[in-house]
């Protein structure tokens, strides 16, 4: 009898511990994060979870699309000197995915549902915990330094209406006009061509494209710290345009914000890897290198022999330093469009192939006195080699 | 504060230096009222923050009910043109230079007296009208002032202004740190006004702190000094910012207390009265040579 009520008193204890934990979120420990992070104690309970006030730390868990979030805000928590202002929530989530996504504002959530600013940033200027700004400075720190960047203003009324009698009607009108805004989709540029103040070396001609298809760079590698006055400076529409029709853009950054986001990966190259006396072509392996990608090599990405790190390393040239396989026995030689016969399939690479460099046309002087490639073939052409070929070749 | 006018205090300084021409001056140093009480408050100003609207201008002059244009007027940006200094008219003002790190938003630095934890305005003061505060604040008495303008040559940030254009009266000007709000628990009138809460008010242990943390976690942000910290032997407000503070037009008074300097000569001149009665010595001894001279002509 008192072993059963020990038994149903344990079960109680247990489940009682468990499910007042677990009804957090399934996941809830899988988040990679440490405890610590958000718990100060060591055992969090669901009546206490001794949660820390929320630190300015890159940390968030707010994954939802534009679509998914909410359309207009109305923000009227401090509108004593302004009527309340009108967020057009949707249209900024959307613009921020071509920046930071949704952790530019939402900078610290935890875990569960998405904290609106006011939970952290306390309503009063006069406070305990000065470490974060309050409400009032939060808002505005978010808000008006995209602003004031494409406007270049700074007066209050652009975001706030005064306060009066017609407040309700300008509320639901402006709400009305920002329901259903979408961003156009941002146009790419192919190149763009800087214009330096150098005399020898003036042009740098920056292939976008080849960047983000063909070097795999993330937006995010270049894009660090870029908001909407990238495109949105009334002051400076026309660079814009300028950018997209392939006309050389005069140096309008100071010169260290212009290398900035090229020396994350060109920092040991010398100026003249880019800066050249007239804009480029576009990039070219034999020209840069002095090593041809003829057709076997052409449809390659970077990576794909260079490794996946950001700087690509120079590579020892013989074949032989990645195709292992290019040796006697090996190697089936109808993949180089020729299959062998059966005088030559034995003999090693290097009796036809000089120093073991396929790039230039096999000798056949050293065997015969009277034969010459490609008049005379040693065994039977057998066409074009399939890409898919060649990938298995690596 | 005890109240005192010019005449009284002529009165007992008459009365005192008779009385101290009998003693000696050894006990008599005139060292500035040291209260640096450890929960002293101070005010942290992020650079990087301010917008330039110069609201706090606004605030300070209605504060400290000096004459003020509306504050609309505030949002002319063309006064920042001008390199501007805290004036008798305007206490704290705000200038605008070129932001390195983004051409489109420049720095905005508000500029007011720095409330030294050492002031020399205070150690110059020879009526003892000004006092470090134990909240921080370096107030003077105006009432005790009698307009010498030793504090405007001792300060080492030029704050202190002077009523030139005052006839009458005229008075000693500077920033306060809104003593008479604070006093009755408000926050300084710019601290309350600023929008985007550049000024952080608190104490100045908690704001270094703060300081700290922001350059840790931003260092691309702000450069790795908080003007103020060390400046002048620490001040009671904080700086901090995202380039050299030199090109932002701060002073380099170096990192020792300003009183330092000038109360070493000061006393030096008079230390033990040894050089006063050696340069005395030398005349009467002058005196003596060329009597003796003329003696035996």
């Amino acid at each position: 009898m008192i072993r059963r009520i020990i038994f149903i008193s344990l079960f109680v204890l247990i489940n009682a511990t468990l499910f007042g934990q677990a009804k957090v979120s399934k996941n809830h420990p899988l988040t990679g994060l440490t405890c610590k992070t958000c718990h100060s104690c060591n055992v969090p309970t669901s009546k206490d979870p001794c949660l820390n006030a929320c630190p300015r730390a890159e940390m968030t868990t707010v994954n939802q699309t534009p679509a998914q979030s909410p359309e207009v805000e109305v923000m009227k928590e401090l509108s004593n000197r302004y009527a309340p202002v009108v967020f057009p929530h949707r249209t900024h989530a959307q613009m921020s995915e071509m920046s930071g996504g949704c952790q530019t504002c939402h900078h610290f959530n935890t875990i569960g549902p998405i904290q609106p600013c006011i939970n952290c940033h306390e309503t009063k200027r006069q406070r305990d915990d000065i470490s974060k700004p309050d409400l009032e400075a939060a808002y505005h720190q978010q808000c008006i330094n995209c602003h004031r960047e494409w406007s270049h203003r700074i007066d209050c009324t652009s975001c706030h209406a005064e306060k009066g009698s017609n407040e309700s009607a300008a509320i639901s009108s402006s709400i009305k006009k920002m329901t259903g805004k979408i961003h156009p989709e941002i146009a790419e540029p192919k190149k763009l061509i800087f214009e330096t103040k150098y005399k020898s070396g003036k042009y740098v001609t920056f292939y976008h494209d080849e960047h983000v298809k063909v070097f795999g760079a993330n937006c995010v590698d270049c894009h660090k710290q870029q908001n909407c006055s990238q495109c949105h400076d009334k002051g400076k529409a026309t660079m814009i345009v300028t950018s997209l029709s392939g006309a050389p853009i005069k140096m309008h950054k100071p010169e260290q914000q212009h290398h900035k986001p090229c020396f994350s990966c060109h920092q040991d190259d010398k100026c003249s890897t880019c800066h050249l006396e007239k804009p480029s072509g576009p990039f070219n392996h034999e020209a840069s290198t002095g090593w041809a990608l003829n057709k076997f090599h052409e449809n390659l990405s970077c990576s794909k022999c260079h490794g996946s790190v950001k700087k690509f390393e120079k590579l020892d040239p013989a074949c032989t330093s990645c195709h292992n396989n290019f040796i006697q026995g090996k190697f089936d030689h109808s993949a180089a469009g020729l299959k062998l016969d059966e005088n030559h399939s034995s003999l090693e690479c290097e009796n036809c192939h000089e120093n073991k460099d396929f790039s230039k046309p096999p000798v056949c002087s050293s065997c015969h006195d009277d034969k010459n490639f490609p008049k005379d073939r040693p065994g039977k052409t057998v066409g074009k080699i399939p890409s898919k070929k060649i990938k298995s070749l690596k | 504060m005890q109240k005192q006018n010019r005449r009284d205090f002529l009165k007992t300084s008459a009365i005192l230096s008779t009385a101290i021409a009998g003693l000696s001056t050894n006990k008599t140093k005139a060292k500035p009222k040291e209260i640096l009480s450890e929960d002293r408050m101070g005010v942290l100003v992020d650079t990087t923050v301010c917008i330039g609207c110069r609201n706090c201008e606004w605030a300070c002059k209605v504060a400290h009910e000096l004459p003020t244009k509306p504050k609309e007027s505030y949002s002319d940006r063309t006064a920042f043109k001008k390199l501007r200094r805290p004036s008798e008219g305007a206490l704290t003002v705000v200038n605008e230079f070129s932001n390195p790190q983004n051409l489109n938003i420049p720095t905005d630095v508000k500029v007011q007296c720095m409330h030294c934890d050492h002031p020399s305005c205070v150690s110059a003061c020879i009526v003892g009208a000004m006092s470090k505060e134990e909240n921080g604040s370096v107030i003077w008495d105006t009432d005790k002032c009698i307009g010498c303008r030793y504090c405007m040559v001792a300060c080492p940030f030029q704050v202190p202004s002077f009523q030139y254009d005052k006839a009458l009266n005229p008075k000693i000007m500077k920033c306060d740190f809104c003593f008479e709000r604070t006093k009755i628990g408000k926050l300084p009138a710019c601290v309350e006004i600023c929008p985007v809460e550049t000024l952080t008010y608190g104490p100045r242990s908690e704001l270094i702190k703060i300081a700290r943390d922001k350059i840790k976690h931003n260092p691309d942000r702000y450069i790795d000094h908080i003007y103020g910290e060390n400046e002048a032997g620490g001040t009671s407000w904080l700086y901090l910012a995202n380039q050299d503070f030199a090109k932002i037009a701060f002073p380099n008074p170096g990192d020792k207390p300003m009183p330092g300097t000038s109360e070493s000569i000061q006393h030096g001149i008079f230390a033990y009265f040894v050089p006063p009665v050696f340069f005395y010595a030398i005349l009467g001894g002058i005196m003596w040579i060329t009597k003796k001279r003329k003696e035996a002509e």
